[in-house]
């Protein structure tokens, strides 16, 4: 016989709020780190089953979201380290707009692949701060803070994702 | 003209994106103004951050769907956890004792017992050192191969003995029989 406790429905209630409240944001981090929307679901998942197994650490709301999207952000992290590749195949799953063309799309696709070329050259960690700052727009002591290390350490890795970025461009010109 | 000397690509790189410190800034802004090479560096890297940008966009998620999806998910995974999490062992009887606790029990009783062994040996005094030593009727003082003692009858009881450093013994007590109350004292 089984000896799993099924949960209180005050529990499962609790724990189903949690996920609805912290989906998007959490799916989006992840999305941006990851670039692909079936992985970025698992990782997802994959988040929140850590996060709900240590769920007597998230008693403080403000710091239950920031403990939240750090797990989101290693996660990723640890993911990209394992599989080192970037797709971008989701298109005709899940597109990007219903009013664009085809030509749009591929025109975005083609760009997206020149991106995601781009992205692979940085390390796990330049690709998070990277994301974080320029994509997601936080400011450097937030990206601090997601990654779990100091704001020189975050100025260190987005200065050297820019410098890779930016020589792969150039070189892609030539 | 004064020669300057450039930026690293790094400080560069930060400036563009606003991520300098404000002494840092205010120094890059100052070599900009004088240097086109820079400045075309600059646009570069604020060209890179305008390409990352684009990467802002988010494909379309049906997020009802996929709320319901992950919840089931999710609960399904907390469920496996469950499942394949090891059972915190009770510690009873001899599993108290194994891996660290087992050594530091170890070494406690090797400590102890090394004390004991240590304490219980008996040291053979030096010839020339005077020693007091109990008899089976009275005390005695031997130093070296002479020794001194004081002696009563085996029926008295409640003996008082006294010695001093000097080599001096001394006992009293009261004969039960004839009550005399006896007082004596040898020196060395």
């Amino acid at each position: 016989m089984s000896d799993v406790v099924e949960p209180g429905l005050e529990l499962l209630d609790r724990q189903n709020r949690f996920v609805s409240e912290h989906l998007r944001q959490v799916f989006r981090q992840i999305y941006r780190i990851v670039r692909n929307v079936a992985d970025a679901q698992d990782l997802t998942q994959e988040t929140f089953i850590k996060a709900l197994q240590r769920q007597e650490q998230l008693k403080d709301d403000q710091k239950a979201v920031q403990w939240l999207l750090r797990i989101a952000t290693n996660t990723a992290i640890d993911f990209i380290r394992r599989n080192s590749r970037v797709s971008f195949s989701e298109i005709e799953d899940y597109p990007l707009s219903q009013a664009e063309s085809p030509e749009t799309l591929v025109l975005r696709s083609e760009h997206s692949d020149y991106l995601a070329d781009g992205l692979r050259l940085l390390s796990p960690r330049e690709r998070a701060a990277l994301m974080l700052r320029d994509v997601e727009d936080l400011p450097a002591e937030e990206v601090a803070r997601r990654l779990d290390c100091s704001k020189a350490t975050v100025r260190s890795h987005i200065a050297n994702a820019r410098n890779k970025l930016k020589r792969y461009v150039e070189g892609r010109k030539r | 003209m004064r020669a300057t000397k450039h930026p690293s690509e790094a400080t560069l790189a930060l400036h563009a994106g606003g991520d300098l410190g404000p002494i840092a800034r205010w120094r890059t802004e100052r070599h900009l103004r004088q240097c086109e090479l820079c400045q075309e560096e600059v646009a570069a890297f604020q060209g890179v951050r305008q390409m990352v940008s684009d990467l802002s966009a988010m494909p379309e998620i049906p997020w009802n769907r996929l709320a319901s999806e992950m919840q089931a998910n999710i609960r399904l995974g907390l469920a496996a956890g469950e499942c394949v999490r090891e059972p915190q062992p009770v510690m009873t009887g001899l599993a108290r004792f194994s891996g660290p606790r087992a050594i530091l029990a170890l070494a406690s009783l090797t400590a102890v017992v090394a004390a004991g062994l240590i304490l219980q040996r008996p040291t053979p005094a030096p010839a020339d050192r005077m020693m007091l030593q109990a008899t089976a009727n009275g005390i005695q003082v031997r130093q070296g191969s002479e020794v001194m003692g004081m002696t009563h009858d085996a029926g008295i009881r409640n003996v008082s003995y006294t010695a001093n450093t000097q080599g001096s013994i001394g006992e009293s007590f009261v004969d039960p029989v004839t009550g005399d109350v006896t007082v004596r004292s040898v020196s060395w």
